[in-house]
């Protein structure tokens, strides 16, 4: 363990500065911003809107589909890039560091950018509803932010997104060009759309996110995106170490 | 203590069909600088790697300090610094940043930092981003980064390359100052061959991933014996003189001779041989063999034997 938290406290100073670190904030800022020029510029809402009911389910899909799949795809080439540009893996390899606990570490750092940028919009979630309900005096009174929706919905999409990350971690970690990396995410995203009607995208990768808002999908979501993404993130790891260092 | 602080056994590795090290028993001993010379793709870069278990030999063994690398590669390896061709640093971060994610990653104390900027006299530049760097700046940090941990044996590929003249005089003033000041062993490899006849105590040669000669500079110079130039007046009697006496003697095209005598006691008697018979001698000087005769001569270039015969 000591091992894996002392790679990782390397990798947080290594984000300094870097475009992975403003990306986290980026991505929600734009969902959220599309969410909150949605809401004023409707003309009229039903009697029936509840705004605490559609504002987060909105935000999280769309966050769920589109936005957290690019997140992922340009954390981990950010993250692993670094490490391409001036061939780091011989150096860091070549140190007394157990080479799994290299490979982990970037892995587990890509899951700490994804939850950080999920929490980071929950909190806009809560910010645009409240500014929504100040702007439109009709949503004055649609009561207390949903924050143990948020947090319950927001959590489940993270686990099923592990399969994703892992995925991820070992196409960055494998090759060192962006446009590989960036292909698989576009790809994964793309195919998403179609797979998305199909009984077989109950198990594709880049739906299990967006899989756990339907009850008839949510155990597969979180035992293929948990599970499988830990269980995959493992295989990388093996392939990893066993792998001759360029 | 082993010693040897580098042995391999019979390293063997290939790439596909290319036999990239060939059988290479390498004995490196401790303190000194060990330069393991060759020319480009002679499979220098190979053998480091497997020095530092970045792949796997396909045959044979990797010792560090006397023990087995495959079955201790982090414990040894935390007495090791390594700088394997061009410094992996992040040029984003300052010098300072980049000594600091290593020393995380090492878990070594924060104090170790200044004396490694110090060593590379970088102290002052510590704080600018590495991508202002000069090449130089950004080589003297990635032997910082080498050298972070304290390490008894400091393993460094071609750490001249690139560097323009001033810059290789001062890796090279660096390089010899570590086994005095900090007892640290080098072993360094270059296919500079003055680069390595200036800095390394203890050489090996090698070629086609085979190794062609391991040894101290003298008795590799001593394997290749030198020559004394002789200008004399009356040619055809010193030859005559010096054959009767059991010298090997060559006509150069100048008009002086090539003689196979190599100490100075040597050439004394040649000389006290030749006043003694009236032939007049108005040169004579020991031509050294350079190790980058001797080198061709040994990777077979054939214009550089013919040089050094």
């Amino acid at each position: 363990m000591m091992p894996l938290l002392r790679v990782l406290h390397a990798e947080l100073l290594k984000l300094r500065r870097t475009l992975a670190f403003r990306v986290i904030f980026v991505l929600p800022l734009l969902v959220a911003l599309l969410q909150f020029f949605a809401l004023l510029r409707t003309k009229k809402f039903g009697a029936d809107f509840k705004l605490w009911e559609t504002l987060p389910s909105n935000m999280l899909a769309v966050w769920a589909v589109f936005m957290m799949p690019l997140l992922i795809t340009l954390e981990t080439a950010l993250l692993n890039g670094i490490e391409h540009g001036d061939r780091q893996w011989k150096h860091i390899c070549a140190l007394p560091v157990p080479r799994h606990a290299v490979y982990l570490a970037k892995f587990v750092a890509a899951q700490g950018l994804a939850a950080a940028s999920t929490l980071f919009l929950c909190v806009l979630a809560a910010l645009v509803g409240v500014a929504v309900m100040r702007l439109r005096p009709e949503l004055a009174h649609a009561g207390p932010v949903p924050f143990g929706w948020l947090a319950k919905y927001a959590g489940l999409v993270w686990v099923a997104a592990w399969l994703i990350i892992a995925i991820h971690t070992w196409v960055s970690v494998r090759w060192s060009s962006f446009a590989v990396a960036l292909g698989v995410g576009i790809g994964g995203t793309f195919f998403a759309l179609f797979a998305a009607s199909a009984s077989a995208g109950e198990f594709y990768p880049w739906l299990l996110p967006m899989n756990v808002f339907k009850d008839e999908r949510l155990t597969t979501a979180l035992l293929l995106g948990g599970a499988g993404g830990a269980l995959a993130a493992l295989l990388g790891c093996l392939e990893f170490v066993r792998r001759d260092v360029a | 203590m082993p010693t040897h602080l580098i042995e391999t056994r019979q390293l063997t590795r290939r790439f596909g069909a290319r036999l990239a090290v060939d059988d290479l028993s390498l004995q490196a001993p401790e303190a000194g600088i060990y330069g393991f010379l060759g020319p480009n793709g002679a499979g220098k870069t190979t053998a480091i790697r497997m020095l530092l278990g970045l792949i796997r030999p396909d045959a044979g063994e990797v010792l560090l300090f006397g023990e087995p690398l495959a079955a201790n590669r982090r414990a040894l390896m935390r007495r090791v610094g390594a700088l394997v061709e061009a410094p992996s640093l992040y040029p984003h971060l300052t010098g300072r940043e980049n000594l600091e994610v290593t020393r995380r990653l090492l878990g070594a104390p924060r104090a170790f930092i200044d004396p490694a900027l110090e060593v590379v006299r970088l102290a002052q530049d510590a704080g600018r981003r590495v991508r202002e760097y000069s090449l130089g700046m950004r080589q003297r940090l990635g032997l910082a980064l080498a050298l972070l941990n304290k390490p008894d044996l400091l393993i460094l590929d071609e750490p001249t390359n690139g560097l323009d003249p001033a810059g290789i005089h001062e890796m090279r003033d660096l390089l010899r100052r570590l086994p005095k000041e900090f007892g640290v062993t080098v072993f360094l490899s270059s296919h500079l061959l003055g680069e390595v006849e200036q800095t390394a105590t203890h050489i090996g040669i090698i070629h086609e991933g085979r190794l062609l000669f391991q040894g101290t500079l003298s008795e590799l110079q001593a394997a290749h014996r030198a020559r004394l130039t002789l200008g004399v007046g009356q040619t055809e009697q010193a030859v005559r003189y010096l054959t009767a006496a059991g010298w090997g003697v060559e006509t150069r095209p100048d008009g002086m001779l090539s003689v196979s005598a190599v100490t100075a006691e040597e050439a004394a008697r040649v000389n006290r041989l030749l006043v003694g018979q009236h032939v007049e001698v108005f040169h004579l000087s020991p031509a050294q063999v350079s190790l980058e005769d001797i080198f061709l001569t040994l990777t077979g270039g054939p214009e550089a034997a013919r040089r050094a015969a």
